[in-house]
């Protein structure tokens, strides 16, 4: 009896050790395949900021046909990196996500465009092909198309979209006059392939005022009213953004964690070094605090789509700053 | 909690009236009641579960709203339609098959062809789609010529297989007698061999009609102009439109049908001396 007793009494004691020692479990979502877009996260997996805050944090690669929305919609990941225009969309069609940090404050989305195609300006889109990603990634070319007031339908005057892969290869076989490329990532394919910059113009979303807020941390509205999970978030959120920084004040260095974790073998060390660079200049002004005036711009450009609206009337509670107040604080 | 009761009683429903149809004595009306009941029970089964388990719309969509849905984008439906059945799947159908048949009765004239068609033939036929789709797409540009060929190439292989079997299916008296007839290569080939090898044409181009949707679908995937079903149903599910992937299935499905619908009912026209049409 008395050793049963003992037995029980260590059993118990390293159960309730063992909890108190298990980490709290989080899988992130991220929005594209394994690369220096995502440095941030990789450098706090593998610097153990995120063991720190006594997180276990898996992260799954994305990639084309892989939406963050449908993943986090069926359970997949606690939380996701979507672009805001895409989360909205979701949250209109009824997937309530919430946006609870903003790591980039800018946006790296461009059209680039053959000169020999005849481009000069947006005034010579019209009657052209222009490639766009879909999964999400339509939306901010969809709103600026609306603005330019040229249709993307095919119909007469308008432009004729085409619906990008994950590479440039309809702008390199004359398929579409313009693709639409980010400034860390297809621009830099291009010029690999051979283009040289004068052969190109490039029209930035930002300079054209029609830029929308990209990767952002979601998670469904459901959760965050848990406070555990709250608690998990803020966590995570203050361990990301650590990661970030150092990610930007060591751009090599994160360009080579993120190359040991990529399990495809795709990418390149002078790719991931240089896309490493672009990024740090689009997370450079935020410290993960949503900042309520940029949101506001989204909603503006998204709603101002003419006749097909990314969203249709003006979205609540899509943002919270809970997390952020706690987490950077 | 009422939908799931719903549920469950349009599930005993169906089954029991289905159970009392299949014991009367078989006539057309209860043959085609029987399945028409099943349906209905199944869309009844799958409204009442997703309302009453509340089942989130951007995982599994309510029969109702893709009804909903289906009727308030007949335009997308139709221009999609258009671009994958009738541009992308029937031409390719028509080119691959015809060429298949053309294949076949040269590779039946020249008997050395056949050694060494066929294998190449069945090497090309075991060929991933999925592989294919983006090296044709690059090949032949991002409209409907490169779903085409995508339907080409599947529908090509079976279809010069039954055919090459349907030419080999008369036997050696038939020919004799129209040897005796004084009947050269081609007119044995049109009046006896063709006719007897219908059967074997119909099976291939049977499975023909199903490969050619499923191919032009599927080559939607990897490029398209922003038209067509596979194009609508990959990029809905990335905005979450569940409900127009739905009506865009329920399109398919009924395309399909009518199309196998429609070769079957030629070749029970064609082929009603066969013992299979007899019946």
């Amino acid at each position: 009896m008395k050793t049963m007793v003992k037995t029980l009494g260590v059993a118990a004691l390293t159960l309730w050790g063992g909890m108190a020692a298990a980490a709290d479990e989080v899988t992130l979502q991220l929005k594209w395949v394994t690369q220096a877009q995502f440095a941030g996260y990789y450098v706090a997996l593998d610097k153990g900021f995120y063991g720190e805050e006594g997180l276990d944090v898996t992260i799954k690669p994305g990639g084309p046909d892989i939406a963050p929305a449908q993943v986090i919609a069926g359970g997949g990941a606690d939380v996701v990196l979507d672009w805001m225009p895409s989360a909205l969309a979701s949250r209109e069609k009824g997937l309530p996500l919430v946006n609870i940090a903003q790591p980039f404050k800018s946006s790296g989305m461009m059209l680039t465009c053959r000169k020999d195609a005849g481009i000069a300006s947006p005034a010579d889109f019209a009657g052209k092909t222009l490639g766009v990603w879909f999964f999400g990634n339509e939306y901010p070319f969809l709103s600026w198309m609306s603005k330019l007031g040229l249709a993307t339908d095919g119909s007469e005057g308008g432009v004729t979209v085409l619906k990008q892969g994950f590479n440039v290869d309809p702008i390199l076989q004359g398929q579409a006059a313009c693709v639409s490329t980010m400034t860390y990532n297809e621009y830099w394919q291009i010029i690999d392939a051979g283009l040289s910059p004068d052969d190109l113009v490039v029209f930035k979303y930002e300079d054209q005022g029609v830029a929308t807020l990209e990767d952002g941390m979601y998670v469904l509205e459901e959760n965050l009213n848990d406070p555990a999970f709250a608690e998990k978030m803020v966590k995570f959120v203050r361990a990301s953004m650590k990661g970030w920084k150092y990610a930007e004040a060591n751009p090599d260095e994160a360009a080579m964690i993120v190359l040991d974790n990529d399990a495809s073998g795709a990418q390149t060390e002078m790719h991931q070094k240089r896309m490493m660079g672009e990024v740090a200049k689009l997370t450079a002004g935020s410290n993960g605090a949503l900042d309520v005036a940029d949101y506001e711009r989204t909603v503006a450009s998204l709603l101002s789509g003419g006749s097909d609206p990314v969203i249709s009337k003006a979205p609540e509670g899509a943002w919270t700053h809970a997390i952020t107040d706690k987490a950077l604080n | 909690m009422g939908w799931i009761v719903f549920a469950i009683a349009a599930w005993g429903l169906g089954w029991g009236l289905n159970i009392w149809l299949a014991r009367l004595p078989r006539n057309r009306a209860t043959g085609l009641a029987v399945p028409v009941i099943f349906g209905l029970t199944l869309l009844l089964i799958w409204e009442g579960v997703v309302r009453g388990f509340g089942i989130s719309p951007v995982l599994l969509p309510a029969p109702s709203a893709i009804a909903v849905r289906f009727a308030a984008s007949t335009g997308i439906l139709w221009e999609d339609f258009v671009q994958t059945v009738l541009k992308g799947a029937l031409s390719g159908y028509v080119i691959g098959c015809g060429s298949a048949f053309v294949m076949a009765v040269i590779v039946d004239r020249f008997p050395f062809l056949q050694r060494g068609l066929l294998p190449v033939g069945n090497f090309v036929a075991a060929l991933p789609i999925i592989g294919m789709a983006p090296i044709l797409v690059m090949w032949f540009g991002f409209d409907w010529q490169s779903k085409a060929a995508v339907v080409v190439v599947m529908v090509f292989f079976p279809m010069l297989v039954n055919t090459v079997q349907g030419l080999q299916a008369t036997d050696n008296m038939q020919r004799d007698l129209m040897r005796t007839y004084a009947s050269g290569y081609w007119g044995t080939l049109r009046k006896l061999r063709l006719p007897a090898a219908m059967p074997f044409i119909f099976n291939g181009l049977k499975i023909g009609t199903t490969l050619a949707l499923i191919g032009a679908i599927v080559a939607e995937f990897f490029g398209s102009p922003i038209r067509g079903m596979g194009f609508r149903i990959s990029t809905s599910v990335g905005q979450l439109a569940l409900d127009l992937v739905w009506a865009e299935i329920v399109v398919a499905a009924i395309v399909g049908s009518a199309f196998y619908g429609g070769v079957a009912l030629l070749e029970k026209a064609v082929t009603f001396w066969h013992p299979s049409q007899r019946g």
